[in-house]
């Protein structure tokens, strides 16, 4: 402490300033160092050595410590490090594993004070001892820690990381004795600088190499750790076990690591491949970097905070040849281009939705979600300085229900269980949706899968599958007469809806649609209705505008729906060209002509019939669209690219498995034709399972268990093998056949095996 | 490079486990080929020395391998062994491995206390990245644990995660083979000089055949290039087996001639030279350094 007391006051009587600069070295630098009183920076690397004043405006360069004709391999610097207590002092860590000692005091060219070349392999880092004058440590490649004692010609002591690669060595700087090494197994060792023949304590902190690790400057024993993993983690290294308090996730494998001073949640760290930013984090915040410096254009190789107490500027060397020195309130601050509002559906169609508070404290009307006082979950409190902070972020969520009056999913739930994809002739299938969307009360629906069906069916193939219908009798000819006929009901109800629809009352609503009734949130609602309901047009709830321009998006399927429906009944046709537009009639025609001609091949409708299923799929109802995906089959699926066929099943299949219909999206992840989906059912199709005699895992095939030799997956109420469904109760492991339980578990509510268990099935 | 006439001279890795856990699988195999894999029976002996710079046999041992069997010659056996790699299936209980490998590693430390053992954490693919380290730690302390307990705290286990489906495998390996390599310090040291007055950034220097790295400079190796190193290795053999092999039929695809240049799109250069019969140097660059040929 009263060192400290000391250089702060040091520092406040030659207050460092400066500003965001850089200047060319000749070399790429490979390390960084600075000397106490951050009036200097030492930049090393494999060609470079030298020594530059940090002044005011610009760098500049006082010393080349890498002298001499041909210089030895000795200058080729893995690292350096300045001494925090000894001015003149300076040690790198070469390439070849040597170890030297520079003394600036001295008079001649040549510097070099001490050579150790105790190691085999490259020296990754040497480090001085915070507090002691000649104590030095380096690690190596060789897997080697030495110790040396400047005063004496070779190492005092040296630690065995047992042939693995130390990264990095740091002195504690709570405790004297101690150190950390990281290692390129993933493992962190504490060592007692007085012990060296064994490691105090060691644990594995990432996985695969740790390249750097940190001590937090305040003496509180977190310690920092960077590996390839990308991850950056602090251990709290006070308690029995390390323990990891907090971990950042980094998108490129974190090289260097230092402590932001005077900062205690801050750190800083660089990444030696791909990515060439600087990212300071709060750890408390993992992620989104608190700030960016963004500079450099190569991967940043050194980075150190200019002065042990003052977190304002940071200095990096990198690999494109430059030092610069960053100003932290130069920094880019991502989180301020981040965006803080999030939306999100329920299943049901509650709405989920968070903005910040400013934003939404202008809306009077909002109500405020019931469900306990989440409204406000304030992630920082405002403190004094605003730029030391991430940005002061409250957010308020607000969760729009849906009215329960309009129980709106319930038909999406039924018409995926009802629907047939498969099994049958094409006409039946249509035939037998057309019916589950009528009984559902959804006649667009229904009226398109008979339109399919009568687009696609070649005649000769419509008269065999009828008999199930009443147009059985009236084939030949007129087949789409027959169809119509069937549907008639429903095609009256909506062509009186369709010409209704400038009436923009609510007097004409669906019953079978949603509807919410929170005139508050009148645009939110409707997007959130949009998701699970399929709108008619005529549906009163959108504005007059938004009607006519959907209708003329949609024109063309709306067109083929309606007038293909009409074509038999001449006199309606009549009445219905009158109030259309001349394009529209166009079209009319244009589909109207060869609609007589008996032979019509099935893919003159496919423009049609996909752009009905683009229509399905924009209004939100994807389970049309793929639904009639499948049926059609071969005949439309190459009209629809496989990126749009891909996105409609794996929405599909998203819905269907949130509702928990995994047989149906089984069946139609089964039947899709996309190979990424049909993959899905390809993947983690393994299942684990314990014997429920010793409860040991099962290890391989067969119904026999290894280590007590019994069978394994015994019905408790046949006491036989189970092979096909075994159903089994999760509170005691016993089960059986899924008959034989069921039938069991009417009578009795124990468990068949007579171990007083009440089993529960779900 | 030594020249080993003798083949019982060799530095053997012993490759052991329970039966299952993957130790045939490891060597050099394609994954969808491992499903097909037979239990290995009898030791496996195999010599890759004759087509590759390593001078080493690897041992594939039957899982199922009793070590009271009086047949079972543990002095033969581990004598003239430099490393003893244990594969534990990470997907499965992994008591009755860690027990086994005590029992191998006591035995073996009996013989030769100079065998390095290596653990191979192996089929990590189908775990969670916060699972692996765990399970990792788990192990780790567990058979620290047990050897502490044996009082044999002086056995060192060093651990890695592999699987077959990356080429983690591939680099655990080549960690083993370097510890066994006597030159690696000069080679080291060499690539360190090579790379410092060029305008390379990594240098490898890759035994064709196995795909293991010999060795490499002294900065940190990064996950992708060495699989970038991996693949092009496989585009070099496959090419020159299509058009470089002569009529005669009896020519290797991998000789003095060969040298691949494979210029990425994100201004980095692959550079593969030939060097000996069963080695290649491989080196990452930068575009404007590879114009600057010479400097």
């Amino acid at each position: 402490m009263e060192k400290m007391s000391r250089v702060t006051t040091a520092l406040s009587s030659n207050a460092i300033s400066g500003r965001t600069m850089f200047c060319h070295l000749d070399a790429p630098a490979n390390a960084i160092s600075v000397c106490r009183d951050a009036t200097q920076v030492v930049v090393a690397g494999r060609n470079i050595f030298k020594i530059y004043a940090l002044e005011e405006e610009q760098f500049v360069e006082k010393l080349n410590l890498r002298v001499g004709r041909k210089p030895s391999l000795n200058f080729s610097c893995a690292d350096v490090m300045w001494h925090q207590m000894e001015e003149n002092l300076l040690a790198t860590a070469a390439t070849n594993g040597a170890v030297v000692t520079w003394n600036l005091g001295k008079p001649s060219r040549n510097k070099q004070d001490q050579l150790f070349t105790e190691h085999k392999r490259t020296v990754n880092k040497v480090c001085f001892h915070p507090t002691e004058v000649y104590m030095l440590l380096s690690g190596s490649q060789d897997g080697f820690m030495k110790c040396f004692d400047l005063r004496k010609k070779e190492s005092v002591s040296t630690f065995s990381g047992q042939s693995e690669s130390v990264r990095d060595v740091q002195f504690s700087m709570k405790d004297y004795f101690t150190f950390a090494a990281s290692f390129e197994n993933g493992n962190v060792q504490l060592w007692d600088i007085r012990r060296p023949d064994r490691y105090e304590r060691m644990f594995t902190a990432h996985t695969g190499p740790v390249f750097c690790c940190d001590w937090h400057p305040d003496d509180r024993g977190w310690l920092a750790t960077g590996g390839r993993d990308k991850m950056v983690k602090v251990w709290d290294m006070t308690t029995n076990r390390p323990k990891e308090i907090y971990c950042v996730q980094t998108i490129a494998s974190v090289a260097r690591i230092k402590w932001r001073p005077e900062r205690k949640f801050h750190l800083a760290t660089c990444s030696m491949m791909v990515d060439h930013n600087i990212y300071v984090w709060d750890v408390r915040r993992p992620f989104i970097p608190f700030a960016t410096f963004e500079e450099h254009k190569d991967v940043t190789t050194g980075i150190v905070w200019r002065h042990q107490h003052d977190p304002h500027f940071l200095l990096s060397g990198s690999k494109d040849s430059t030092l610069y020195q960053h100003m932290f309130k130069d920094a880019t601050r991502p989180v301020d281009k981040a965006n803080p509002e999030g939306l999100c559906f329920g299943l049901l169609g509650d709405l989920a939705f968070a903005a910040k508070e400013s934003l939404i404290s202008s809306d009077v009307n909002r109500k405020p979600y019931p469900g306990g006082d989440r409204r406000y979950p304030i992630f920082f409190f405002k403190k004094p300085d605003p730029t030391e902070q991430f940005a002061h972020v409250s957010s308020a969520l607000s969760v729009f229900e849906t009215d329960l009056n309009s129980n709106h999913m319930d038909w999406f739930v039924k018409t995926a269980q009802l629907y047939l994809l498969s099994g049958k002739p094409f006409a039946e299938l249509c035939d037998h949706n057309a019916k589950v969307a009528q009984e559902l009360k959804r006649p667009q629906v229904s009226t398109t899968w008979t339109m399919l069906r009568i687009m696609f069916s070649d005649p000769a193939n419509l008269t065999a599958t009828g008999p199930n219908h009443n147009l059985s009798s009236k084939l030949g000819t007129l087949p789409l007469m027959n169809s119509f006929s069937m549907k008639e009901m429903g095609t009256e109800s909506r062509l009186e809806r369709s010409k209704g629809e400038s009436r923009p009352d609510n007097t004409h609503l669906e019953p079978g649609t949603s509807h919410i009734s929170n005139n508050n949130e009148e645009n939110e609602e409707t997007e959130g209705s949009e998701g699970q309901a399929e709108y008619m047009f005529g549906d009163a709830e959108l504005d007059d505008d938004e009607l006519y321009s959907m209708e003329h998006d949609n024109q063309t399927v709306l067109l083929s729906n309606t007038v293909l429906s009409l074509l038999p009944l001449p006199n309606r046709h009549e009445a219905e060209v009158t109030c259309l537009t001349p394009i529209e009639s166009f079209s009319l025609i244009s589909i109207s002509q060869p609609l007589y001609s008996p032979h019509l091949p099935g893919s003159f409708f496919c423009p049609i019939a996909r752009e009905m299923l683009s229509y399905y799929a924009e209004q939100g109802d994807v389970q049309m669209a793929v639904s009639v995906l499948i049926v059609l089959g071969e005949r439309i699926r190459k009209e629809i690219d496989d990126l749009t066929q891909e996105h409609w099943y794996m929405s599909y299949i998203d819905l269907l498995q949130r509702f928990e219909l995994w047989n149906v999206s089984n069946e139609v992840i089964k039947l899709s034709t996309c190979s990424a989906i049909t993959c899905l059912n390809q993947a983690s199709t393994t299942l684990h399972i314990n014997c429920s005699n010793c409860k040991r895992p099962m290890s391989n095939k067969g119904w026999i268990c290894d280590r007590c030799h019994q069978c394994a997956s015994v019905c408790a109420v046949c006491h036989h093998v189970v092979k096909g469904l075994f159903v089994w109760c999760q509170g005691c492991s016993h089960g059986g056949h899924l008959e034989h339980i069921m039938n069991w578990l009417k009578s009795s509510a124990h468990c068949p095996a007579g171990c007083g268990h009440l089993c529960e099935y779900t | 490079m030594e020249e080993s006439s003798a083949s019982d001279d060799k530095p053997r890795i012993l490759l052991m486990g329970l039966r299952r856990s993957g130790k045939s699988s490891i060597q050099k195999m394609s994954p969808n080929e491992t499903l097909f894999l037979e239990s290995t029976n009898k030791i496996s002996k195999d010599d890759i020395s004759s087509s590759s710079f390593v001078n080493f046999q690897i041992w594939d041992f039957p899982g199922q391998m009793d070590f009271f069997d009086p047949t079972f010659d543990s002095e033969m056996i581990f004598k003239g062994t430099g490393a003893l790699i244990f594969v534990t299936d990470a997907q499965d209980d992994y008591v009755e491995a860690l027990g086994r490998l005590h029992l191998t590693v006591s035995r073996a430390y009996k013989v030769n206390p100079d065998i390095n053992f290596e653990v191979f954490i192996h089929k990590v693919d189908g775990l969670s990245d916060d699972h692996k380290i765990e399970t990792q730690r788990d192990i780790l302390q567990r058979a620290n644990d047990d050897l502490a307990d044996a009082s044999l705290e002086r056995v060192h286990l060093s651990f890695y995660l592999t699987s077959i489906y990356d080429h983690s495998i591939f680099e655990s390996f080549s960690k083993v083979v370097q510890k066994l390599i006597p030159q690696l310090p000069t080679l080291e040291n060499l690539l360190n000089i090579f790379i410092s007055h060029s305008g390379i950034e990594k240098a490898f220097l890759f035994d064709v055949v196995s795909k293991v790295y010999i060795t490499t400079d002294s900065s940190p190796v990064d996950r992708q290039s060495y699989e970038l190193c991996c693949d092009m290795i496989d585009v070099v053999i496959d090419f020159s087996c299509i058009y470089g092999l002569t009529d005669a039929g009896s020519g290797c695809a991998y000789d003095k001639e060969s040298l691949a240049i494979i210029r990425l799109n994100n201004t980095t250069v692959l550079y593969l030279k030939e060097v000996t019969k069963f080695l290649a140097l491989i080196c990452i660059l930068r575009e404007e350094s590879f114009e600057r040929k010479g400097r």
